[in-house]
C-alpha cells in the first residue's frame, strides 16, 4: 500500500508545486494522473520516486517512509534513458549489478524475451527504433521486481501505432507480477485504457481536483460506448481544471461533481 | 527475363563491381598524395636538370638519402629516443595532475570555485614565457624540458575532462541515482563511460601540445634529441638534416597520436558517429 498524507513540495525558488496530495493506492491498482502542464503531475511522480523528495507531508511504501530513491520503486521516463555504452542486455541488468552473474543473465535473458526483444541482447542502444528502445527501458526496470511502478508519459514521444501497441503490452507484462502502476500522461486515452483509477489535477499549487473510476472490463475497446462515456466524464473534468476562474476548489468541485453525475 | 538469364547477370557482374570497389578503397587515400607526389617530382627534376643547385632546399632524393645515412649511424633512433622519452615523462605528469584537477573541479563545484579561476589565470599566459623561468628554478637539463612540456599538456586535459565531467546527462545520471548506485558506483558505472569520448580527445590534443613544445624546449637547449638535429642542421647549414628531422616529427608524433586512438577504440565502440571512409 502506497500512501500520502498531506504532500506539499516548495521548490527553492519558493514557488510551490504541490499542495496537499492526500492519496491512497492499493497494491496492483493501476493509477492515472492527468492535468494541464504545470499542474504538478510529474513532481508529484518524482517526489514519490523518492529523486525529488517532498518538503512536507508523509510518502510512505508498506510503512516505510520514502525520501530517496527505493528499491521497491521502479521508474519509466518520457525517453528512454538507456546507457550509450552498455550493450541491451546490459542495460536490462544495470538494476542487477549486486546479484550473481548467472541468475543476472538467466533473469535478463527473460526479461528481454518477454518484451519481445531478445534478438536485440547484443546490439547497442542506438541501434534501436525509439518504440524498442522504450521497451528495452520497461525490461530495466521491470527486472528488478519492483512493487511500484511509476511511468511519466512514457509513450508521448512515440507515434499512434506504437504507442497503442506499448500501451496493450505493459498491461501484459503487468499481468505477470501485478506490481502497483501509477502512470502520468495528458493522453485521456491513455488513461482510460489502462488505468483502474483516473486522478485530474489542477495548478497552483499542485493538487488532486478530481478522480474518476474507470470501470470497464479489459482488454478496453477504444471504440465502445462505455469508453466514450468515461471519456467524456473526464474531459469535463479536466476542462473544470482547467479554469482559471476566481471561484473557490469547493465551487468548481461542486460544479464538476454535478457534471460527472449527468 | 527467364530465371537462367537473370542467374546469369547476376554471376556475370559481380566481379567487376568488387574491382571496381577494390579500386575505390586505394584510389580514394591515394588522391591526397597527387599533390605532394607532383611538388616533389617538380622540385627532384628541377635541381636534376641544374636549374637549382638546391643547396638551402634540398629536393626529396637527397632528404632521403640524409635520413637513411642517419639511421645507419643510429643518430636518428637515439634522438628520436631521447624525444621520445621527454614528450612521454611531460605527457605523463600533464595528465596525472590535469586528470585529478580536473575531475575533483568537475565533480566538486566549490572547487571549481577555488581553483578554477587561477587555472584559468596561469592558461592565458604563453607557455613558453614560463622558459626562463623553469631554467633558472630547475636548470637547463631534462627537469625543465619535462616540466614545460607538462604545462603544455596539462590545460587541453584539465579543460576537457572538467568540461566533460559538468556535461554528463542529468538524465542518466538520475538512472543511476533510480538504481541507488553509490557515489563510487556513479563514478564507475556512469560518469566514467559518459566522459571517456571527451577524455580521450583531450589527451589527443594534449598530446600534440606535448610534441610542440619538446621542440620548443629542444630547441632552447638541448644536446640530444630531434629538436637538437634541427638545431644542429641549422648551424652546420644542413638542410637535409632539418627537413630529415622534420619527418621524424611528423612520423612519431602521428604514431603516438594513433596509438591513444587505438588503445581507446574498443571502449568507444558504442558512440553514434559517422564511421571515416
Amino acid at each position: 500500500m502506497l500512501i500520502l498524507d498531506r504532500v506539499n513540495k516548495t521548490y527553492p525558488n519558493g514557488v510551490q508545486a504541490l499542495g496537499g496530495v492526500t492519496l491512497e493506492v492499493a497494491l496492483g491498482e493501476i493509477v492515472a494522473v492527468i492535468g494541464g502542464s504545470g499542474c504538478g503531475k510529474s513532481t508529484l511522480l518524482r517526489a514519490i520516486s523518492g529523486l525529488d523528495p517532498a518538503t512536507e507531508g508523509v510518502i510512505a511504501l508498506d510503512g516505510e517512509s520514502i525520501k530517496a530513491p527505493h528499491e521497491k520503486i521502479g521508474i519509466i521516463f518520457q525517453e528512454p534513458r538507456l546507457l550509450p555504452w552498455l550493450k541491451v542486455a546490459d542495460n536490462v541488468g544495470f538494476g542487477l549489478g549486486d546479484r550473481p552473474k548467472s541468475e543476472r543473465r538467466q533473469r535478463v535473458a527473460a526479461a528481454l524475451n518477454r518484451v519481445g526483444l531478445a534478438d536485440k541482447a547484443a546490439m547497442w542502444p542506438r541501434e534501436l527504433s525509439g518504440g524498442q528502445a522504450q521497451r528495452v527501458a520497461i525490461a530495466r526496470a521491470l527486472v528488478p521486481r519492483p512493487e511500484v511502478l511509476l511511468l511519466d508519459e512514457p509513450f508521448s514521444a512515440l507515434d499512434a501505432f506504437t504507442r497503442a501497441d506499448l500501451q496493450d503490452h505493459l498491461l501484459d507484462l503487468w499481468a505477470d507480477a501485478k506490481p502497483t502502476l501509477i502512470l502520468v500522461t495528458h493522453d485521456v486515452d491513455e488513461a482510460i485504457v489502462l488505468a483502474d483509477r483516473v486522478l485530474v489535477m489542477r495548478p497552483r499549487p499542485g493538487r488532486i481536483f478530481a478522480e474518476v473510476e474507470v470501470d470497464l472490463p479489459r482488454p478496453r475497446d477504444r471504440q465502445s460506448a462505455a469508453f466514450d462515456f468515461v471519456k467524456r466524464r473526464l474531459l469535463v473534468a479536466l476542462d473544470r481544471s482547467l479554469e482559471r476562474t476566481a471561484a473557490s476548489d469547493t465551487e468548481i468541485k461542486a460544479e464538476a461533481g454535478a457534471a460527472l453525475w449527468w | 527475363m527467364s530465371l537462367a538469364a537473370m542467374t546469369l547477370a547476376a554471376e556475370r557482374s559481380p566481379p567487376q563491381r568488387i574491382a571496381a570497389k577494390r579500386w575505390a578503397r586505394w584510389a580514394r587515400p591515394a588522391l591526397g598524395l597527387v599533390l605532394p607526389v607532383i611538388l616533389a617530382a617538380t622540385w627532384e627534376f628541377v635541381v636534376r636538370m641544374g636549374w637549382s643547385s638546391g643547396r638551402l632546399a634540398p629536393p626529396p632524393s637527397v632528404i632521403l638519402a640524409t635520413f637513411v645515412d642517419l639511421a645507419r649511424t643510429g643518430e636518428l633512433q637515439r634522438n628520436t629516443l631521447v624525444t621520445l622519452a621527454r614528450v612521454a615523462a611531460g605527457f605523463a605528469v600533464g595528465v596525472v595532475v590535469a586528470t585529478a584537477l580536473g575531475a575533483a573541479t568537475g565533480y566538486f563545484p566549490t572547487l571549481r570555485r577555488l581553483l578554477d579561476p587561477s587555472l584559468q589565470a596561469l592558461r592565458a599566459i604563453p607557455s613558453i614565457a614560463w622558459v626562463p623561468l623553469f631554467i633558472l628554478w630547475l636548470g637547463i637539463f631534462e627537469a625543465s624540458k619535462v616540466t614545460l612540456i607538462a604545462v603544455g599538456v596539462f590545460f587541453p586535459v584539465y579543460l576537457g575532462l572538467m568540461g566533460a565531467i559538468q556535461s554528463v546527462d542529468r538524465k542518466l545520471v538520475e538512472v543511476g541515482r533510480t538504481f541507488r548506485l553509490s557515489d563510487l558506483g556513479m563514478v564507475r558505472r556512469i560518469l566514467l563511460p559518459a566522459v571517456l569520448p571527451a577524455y580521450v580527445i583531450s589527451l589527443r590534443s594534449g598530446l600534440g601540445l606535448g610534441w610542440m613544445f619538446v621542440v620548443a624546449a629542444e630547441l632552447m637547449g638541448a644536446s640530444e634529441g630531434l629538436g637538437y638535429l634541427l638545431i644542429d642542421g641549422q648551424q652546420l647549414g644542413k638542410p637535409a638534416e632539418i627537413v630529415a628531422a622534420i619527418v621524424a616529427f611528423a612520423i612519431v608524433g602521428k604514431t603516438t597520436d594513433w596509438l591513444i586512438a587505438l588503445t581507446a577504440a574498443p571502449f568507444l565502440r558504442w558512440e553514434d558517429v559517422v564511421r571515416q571512409t
